[in-house]
């Protein structure tokens, strides 16, 4: 044995030199050693490191608990208490075997000591996150803490917030901490805290801002994946339920609790407003009814793109003037709105794909009654536009807006609202809400110009499907949810086109450009739009000649050429078929004497009908994009 | 009571059979001492009960009987005293009637009917009567021979006679704690000791029984100083001796006996943790020096002997750790300045010195 020794080093070697032979004597030697230098940091310190190394948890808290109470001072000790306050902030989340350990020693520490620990490395800290987060965790551990503590964090945050250098991005980690940690502590049931209600107005405001942000409502913020909350709804909601409480407003209105539904909630803020129909100008209604209104417009708008099944594409749907057919009748209707038949033609029959995308209809519907109610009073509409401009949230009304523009009729708010639109994603969107409502406007030229910008913009890589539901009978105006896929905006053009054309008709005697391109565009959707057919034929009947020079290009539908060239034989009317490139230029004399020209015509009709399985979409989408010169003039 | 009526109650008494006469004995001796008021003669008149009615040592005229009760009898005794004590829920009177059945001149007489009274108490059990036995065994001294002789009639019983019985024991510091530390203090008396020529170390179930009940519970040594017995008005009450002294002298002098069982490592840890956990009273109390001084005799004779050096510096190592532990917890008492001049005159053992000088700097 070394005899130059020291008397602690002695003791302490001992102790060490025992720990595999027999611990049980090491830990006597341990002891001993701790209550001869009960003053040294260094033989104190080693004994918490034995018990540490040798996974001792009660006696590495105990020896901790002892160094914590005597030797503040001791940087050694700092780092360690440093090492315990990091592993509680990952406890839930980590698999290092030590933080493991240093949680589990914490567990074993008495609530004195656990609560004085996490308050000096608090008040020790020069970071101010660490700080925050330190008495945090000091309020998570003991909420009895938080009467005393909970106000001050607040504060501190909120400043923290001001002079960091991301202070005035809305999803900084100050807030994060203040809105996801601290509030829900100062909630908790027994919290007591002194909050002025200036001071509960601002965290609302802090809270709404921050939750906006990390679901992506507010433009510019892209929340990264760190500051996902999960849930970010019922947090709010929760906050709201606080900060409501605190202020002593309406208790039905500040309650979201497990039966809550919007239907409900909606009720309760009309009853509210009912009771109050002159005096409209109060916080809590402003609030409530704002976050609500919030809440029903992301509904909305995620509703609008919904979870697609596995292996399906996910699917947007945009809200579009769509058609009515007045020789069928009404839609069936929801027994719902049934009570309202009085007043039916005030609203537009909406459709939907699907019946399980009924939500969607459902969701807008909210937010209109939530918006409608904002335009009932002045000043309630002014507060609304003070508070959301000061959460820059107007922009994330805009596709809410031309919505609700159109649902109303109002095309010339809804083509402001279009005009707008400068997103390169939106592009698609625009252009067909603006070519809709131009052909609702009746301005053909300028419906086809829409349609041309938006063709090269089709989702090609979404083909989609025909849509059943774009036309229904009755006579109410009709709207409907289009799928953005590249055939169901194909089809909803060419039925735009189709109609711009069949409608401009009437400003000419006969035209049979414009009756070309209606047998052009009816294929699409065949037999759909078969009823379009017949009265043309009546016309080339009475016409007596039908003359299209894009017949071979475009018409391969068989119905159609068997309808035309019936008109062509002897039966059918004889009428001549000028469908051969440079036919005027052979001067036929007798009608139907050429029996060359006529042997042509049959080979045409034949090539024709063997085309007849091309595909469709492809070929008008040639037609429109070649033929817009043509198209132009039967829009003229 | 009158002189008549004294007459009178034995008259009645003797009118009943054995053990009848004994139940009804021990209510009028209740009856008797633990009134408000109680006399010298009243006193008298329940001992004259308790040997002629209940114990069947003297005949109705005061003469010593010759043969003392059957086993058959006896057995019937320890029922009726089982269920009288049991049933007394006002501890001080049962300690009151248990104390004065059990302790003064007939004391030893009696011994063989209390130990077999306890380990009843043990094996059903009953806290009231371990209760009592809790407090006679302090008022005669835990570490008297009265004490020790039933300790080791308990021992006898739950470790010997059946073994399988020792598990009735591992429940004991829960069912009485007093009673265990009692119980421990005076069986530590009972071995690594030179009283006993027979029997000189515990057997391993019993060291392994009391190392478990340490190891789980660090304040079970101090459990009877923790708890003020209940005692008749006017009665001195003595503080208990706890166990710890007693088994720091098994765990020291263990090596020196060969005596290697890891169970003594094991012991002596609870011991130190035990001691840790005395919480602090002004004089102190839980240690005696002298009392810890006893290993002392032991150690020197073992190394005047010359044995083995290694097992003389483990003795040394861990009599060391217990005083530096205790007299750093401050529960030690009586002359401590008489055991540090005792241990400098111990073999050397560094750990020894460290203690030595550390007590005399502090001072």
């Amino acid at each position: 044995m070394d005899v130059d020794l020291t008397d602690e080093d002695y003791v302490i070697q001992r102790a060490k030199a025992a720990l595999k032979s027999n611990p049980l004597s090491a830990k006597a030697w341990m002891i001993t050693a701790k209550t001869l230098y009960p003053n040294n940091f260094g033989v104190q310190f080693e004994a918490y490191c034995i018990e540490k190394n040798a996974g001792h948890v009660k006696e590495a808290a105990k020896c901790f608990s002892d160094l914590i109470g005597k030797f503040q001072q001791q940087p050694e000790l700092w780092k360690e208490i440093e090492n315990v306050t990091l592993a509680l902030r990952a406890e839930s989340d980590t698999n290092d075997p030590e933080k493991q350990f240093l949680c589990e020693m914490f567990k074993h520490i008495s609530p004195d000591v656990q609560h004085k620990l996490l308050l000096c490395t608090a008040d020790h800290c020069e970071d101010t996150m660490e700080h925050c987060r330190l008495l945090l965790l000091l309020l998570q551990r003991f909420p009895t803490a938080i009467s005393s503590y909970g106000s001050r964090l607040v504060d501190t945050l909120i400043s923290a917030e001001k002079h960091s250098h991301d202070g005035n991005f809305p999803l900084n980690a100050y807030r994060k901490l203040l809105v996801c940690e601290l509030l829900p502590l100062l909630a908790t049931e027994n919290a007591k805290v002194d909050l002025s209600s200036k001071l509960l107005q601002k965290l609302l405001y802090k809270a709404v801002e921050f939750y906006s942000c990390s679901l992506g409502l507010t433009p510019g913020v892209s929340p990264d994946p760190e500051s996902k909350v999960e849930d970010p709804w019922q947090k709010l909601f929760a906050v709201i339920e606080f900060i409501g409480k605190q202020l002593e407003w309406e208790h039905y209105l500040v309650n979201f609790g497990s039966n809550w539904t919007k239907e409900s909630y909606w009720q309760k803020i009309v009853t509210y407003c009912q009771a109050r129909i002159n005096n409209l100008d109060d916080k809590q209604l402003l609030f409530c009814s704002s976050i609500f209104f919030l809440h029903c417009l992301h509904e909305y708008s995620v509703s609008l793109t919904p979870e697609s099944s596995p292996g399906q594409q996910q699917n947007t749907f945009v809200l579009v003037e769509a058609f009515v057919d007045s020789s069928l009748p009404n839609p069936a209707t929801e027994p719902k709105s049934k009570k309202r038949k009085s007043d039916d033609y005030l609203y537009p029959y909406i459709s939907v794909e699907k019946p399980e995308l009924k939500n969607i209809h459902s969701n807008f519907l909210m937010v209109v009654n939530c918006w409608d109610l904002f335009q009932s009073s002045e000043h309630f509409q002014r507060e609304f536009f003070m508070l959301n401009s000061f959460l820059k949230l107007e922009s994330c009304f805009t596709n809410f807006l031309i919505d609700y523009a159109i649902y109303k009729g109002k095309y010339d708010d809804a083509l402001v609202y279009l005009q707008k639109i400068s997103d390169s994603n939106m592009l698609l969107n625009k252009y067909i809400n603006i070519a809709g409502i131009l052909y609702f406007k009746k301005n053909y030229k300028s419906c086809f110009e829409h349609i041309l910008l938006a063709i090269p913009l089709l989702p090609s890589g979404i083909v989609g499907s025909l849509s059943s539901a774009l036309s229904v009978g009755g006579n109410q105006r009709h709207l409907h949810y289009l799928p953005l896929t590249y055939t169901a905006i194909l089809q909803y053009f060419v039925k735009l086109l189709l109609r711009c054309t069949k409608e401009n008709m009437a400003k000419h005697n006969y035209s049979e450009l414009a009756i070309g391109h209606i047998l052009t565009l009816v294929q699409l959707d065949w037999p759909q739009e078969e009823e379009f057919v017949p009265p043309l034929m009546n016309q080339i009947q009475q016409h007596g000649s039908f003359n299209y020079i894009l017949f071979q290009n475009y018409i391969i539908n068989v119905d159609i050429l068997e309808e035309i060239t019936y008109l062509w034989t002897n039966q059918g009317g004889q009428i001549t078929l000028d469908i051969i490139p440079h036919m005027g230029q052979r001067r036929i004399g007798t009608r139907g004497a050429d029996k060359g020209a006529k042997e042509e015509i049959k080979q045409i009709i034949r090539r024709q009908v063997a085309r007849s399985n091309e595909n469709i979409s492809e070929l008008l989408i040639r037609f429109i994009t070649h033929e817009r010169e043509l198209i132009f003039q039967s829009l003229m | 009571m009158s002189a008549a009526s004294e007459v009178n109650l034995k008259q009645t008494l003797r009118k009943l059979e054995f053990p009848l006469c004994a139940k009804e004995a021990l209510n009028k001796i209740g009856e008797l001492i633990c009134g408000r008021i109680t006399s010298i003669k009243n006193m008298d008149l329940a001992l004259d009960l308790m040997s002629e009615f209940i114990f069947c040592e003297v005949d109705r005229r005061g003469n010593k009987r010759s043969s003392p009760l059957s086993a058959l009898l006896e057995l019937q005794l320890l029922e009726i005293l089982f269920e009288h004590f049991n049933g007394l829920t006002n501890e001080a009177a049962r300690n009151t009637v248990f104390l004065s059945l059990f302790s003064g001149t007939t004391a030893l007489q009696r011994a063989g009917i209390l130990s077999k009274l306890v380990s009843l108490a043990i094996g059903i059990p009953s806290p009231a009567i371990l209760t009592s036995a809790s407090t006679w065994m302090q008022q005669l001294g835990c570490t008297s021979a009265h004490s020790c002789k039933l300790a080791q009639a308990i021992v006898h019983d739950y470790f010997h006679l059946v073994p399988s019985a020792a598990d009735r024991m591992k429940i004991l510091p829960d069912v009485a704690p007093q009673f265990t530390a009692n119980f421990l203090t005076a069986v530590a008396e009972n071995y690594f000791n030179s009283k006993k020529k027979d029997q000189p170390y515990p057997s391993e179930s019993l060291l392994q029984t009391i190392t478990q009940w340490i190891s789980q519970n660090a304040h079970l040594c101090i459990a009877a100083q923790q708890k003020q017995a209940a005692l008749p008005p006017g009665a001195i009450a003595m503080e208990a001796t706890t166990a710890i002294a007693g088994l720091i002298r098994w765990c020291t002098l263990a090596p020196m006996y060969e005596q290697d069982s890891q169970l003594y490592s094991h012991l002596h840890l609870a011991l130190l943790n035990s001691i840790l956990e005395i919480p602090h009273t002004t004089p102190p109390k839980a240690i005696c020096a002298q009392h810890l001084a006893t290993s002392l005799r032991f150690i020197l004779l073992y190394s005047n002997k010359t044995g083995k050096q290694s097992n003389l510096q483990l003795a040394l190592d861990r009599f060391a750790q217990a005083v530096q532990v205790a007299l750093s917890t401050k529960c030690v008492y009586g002359k401590i300045d008489d055991l540090i001049h005792q241990l400098q005159q111990l073999p050397f053992n560094k750990l020894m010195s460290i203690v030595i000088n550390t007590h005399k700097e502090c001072k």
